[in-house]
């Protein structure tokens, strides 16, 4: 971890301000001195005034942590320009701004760790077709759009024509289920699976399976 | 050769457009922001050597610009609706397949911006874009960590580089009490974002909306290509729900607009895109329940006119809007008519 001001790396003693690490020399710098004071110096004074607190907590949510200095050595981006624009300059952003790139990667997606597929290989696509894809089928629609109420989308669809196809195994038919959207399916589908799922011993599903028809059905 | 979007694609009733985006940078450069003149003259080299001519055409930005192509729909599609690709275009580079569903910009806010696009519901766009980005990693030094993935200058795009982007026509769910807030939700759920293809200015009623995915760390190119696939999947299903519901309860009054709407795009001198919108949004709502079968207006037509119309560039000796006007009235005609 490195002081978001200074760039120093942070080792003995870490100082956090509205979460942010900084260093102790920096702290003080910034007017956070009297709040680093030992314990003993602490009792010394007991009656600290509470609204100089409270007007420095005030500063503190004002504080433009953006001036830091750090820059990269390759090309001389700033903390301050990547805050601003939200981008990098050149590979070696990453190095330098490593902790706050993972905190921005955290704050937009939650995320900071890669599962994509490797350079100048194909992703694998088990479960999903990319090359030929089916025809759009106008019958198919105007029927689906003449009983909306027995329309399914794609991927629902995919589970229940499976099963009536002997070359899908039941296996895969499971999973497609598990990861189905529940209110997708029709009642007969959830019947149909909720036996599936008991032959093959999924009872996890299987009463997942029940519960969603027993929801549609009030409870009974 | 038929432009991409002027072929016929699955559930284009709703869908009016799939697009796969990747992006690359290339090691040994800054990116582009910090790049300097002598690093983009060679990036555009190297890059310039790796492209598959047999697929691309294209080349230098600057050419391009100055032979007045930048306003074709086309181009505006690969440049973006900002047009960043075409400012500095010393630095830049575009190429394209001969239909332009295929492209790849250089030096614009990453080294490489692959893209790939077709009309309707298609996932395969992103085999297409996989296979010109595979490509071009095999025969350039990429920048890739194996903690964060394929590394880019925007925070956003680092780890699959990659983004899937639905065009959808949905306007029955934005007709809907509280429809798009409804989808807005759901597609939060998946962790997906959607946007009005116009937020202000003429076509911010258009209905048009952009459903996009957002992540790119955390996932494999599977999950994501599979969670777009069941939230489009969705999204059409209401829509189609939505359409029926206009169509059964308000049959009279959908059929007239329906039929005021037509007039209007095939017989109006002047048009503004504003006009072009709404009255494409009722065709869209009932034409598939229009049993007098008075009106020939296909899928394939009302796309064409709603992607000309949204991707529509003003023409630099077009300072008149009246000409302007007119130049659109008269192309959809030719599109109504079946004379394109």
């Amino acid at each position: 971890m490195r002081c978001a001001r200074c760039g120093v790396e942070l080792t003995n003693k870490i100082i956090k301000i509205n979460d942010v690490p900084y260093c102790e020399n920096c702290a003080r710098i910034m007017g956070y001195g009297k709040f680093l004071r030992s314990p003993e110096e602490m009792l010394g004074s007991a009656f600290s005034p509470f609204d100089e607190i409270a007007s420095t907590i005030m500063q503190m949510n004002e504080l433009d942590f953006g001036n830091s200095a750090l820059s990269c050595p390759k090309c001389g981006m700033t903390l301050r320009d990547f805050e601003k624009r939200g981008r990098l300059g050149c590979i070696e952003c990453y190095n330098t701004f490593n902790d706050y790139i993972v905190k921005e990667m955290f704050k937009q997606q939650g995320e900071s760790t890669y599962g994509g597929r490797l350079p100048g290989q194909s992703a694998e696509m088990k479960n999903i077709k990319t090359d030929a894809l089916p025809e759009a089928k106008k019958e198919e629609t105007s029927e689906a759009k003449a009983e909306p109420e027995t329309k399914e989308s794609s991927e629902v669809k995919e589970p229940a024509n499976a099963a009536e196809s002997e070359s899908v195994s039941s296996a895969e038919m499971l999973e497609k289920l598990a990861k189905a959207d529940l209110g997708m399916l029709s009642d007969e589908e959830l019947k149909n699976g909720i036996k599936l799922a008991a032959e093959n011993e999924d009872y996890v599903l299987a009463s997942k399976l029940r519960d969603e028809l027993k929801g549609r059905n009030g409870g009974n | 050769m038929k432009m991409w979007y002027e072929t016929e694609g699955r559930d284009e009733d709703v869908v009016m457009s799939t697009k796969a985006c990747l992006v690359r940078n290339v090691k040994g450069y800054n990116f582009p922001s910090k790049m300097d003149d002598k690093d983009c003259k060679s990036l555009l080299a190297a890059v310039d050597g790796a492209i598959d001519k047999n697929v691309f055409s294209g080349g230098a930005a600057t050419d391009i610009v100055t032979s007045g192509d930048a306003a074709t729909l086309m181009l505006a599609q690969i440049s973006g609706r900002d047009g960043s690709l075409l400012h500095a275009p010393d630095k830049k580079a575009i190429y394209y397949s001969e239909d332009y569903s295929l492209s790849v910009a250089v030096g614009n806010t990453e080294h490489l911006t692959i893209k790939a696009q077709a009309p309707g519901h298609d996932i395969g766009v992103y085999k297409k874009a996989e296979n010109v980005a595979v490509d071009l990693e095999k025969k350039l030094d990429i920048a890739y960590s194996e903690k964060y993935g394929f590394l880019t200058s925007s925070v956003k795009m680092t780890g699959t580089g990659l983004r899937i982007l639905y065009t959808v026509a949905i306007p029955a769910i934005a007709k809907t009490e509280g429809g798009i807030a409804a989808l807005r939700q759901r597609v939060g759920q998946y962790e997906w974002n959607i946007y009005p293809f116009a937020e202000q200015g003429e076509l911010n009623e258009s209905s048009v909306y952009i459903i996009a995915s957002v992540s790119t760390l955390g996932v494999s190119e599977e999950e994501l290509l599979e969670r777009g696939e069941m939230l489009i999947s969705d999204i059409i299903k209401a829509e189609r729900a939505c359409r029926e519901q206009f169509a059964t309860k308000k049959k009279t009054q959908m059929k007239d607009l329906y039929g005021r709407a037509y007039g209007l795009m095939r017989f109006a001198t002047l048009m503004s895109r504003r006009e072009v919108m709404e009255s494409i949004c009722w065709l869209r709502l009932y034409r598939d329940y229009d049993d007098s079968h008075e009106f020939e207006c296909t899928w394939k037509m009302l796309n064409t006119i709603t992607q000309e119309v949204c991707w529509e560039q003003q023409r630099r000796n077009e300072i008149n809007t009246q000409t302007s006007q007119k130049r659109r009235a008269d192309r959809i005609k030719k599109i109504l008519k079946g004379d394109d």
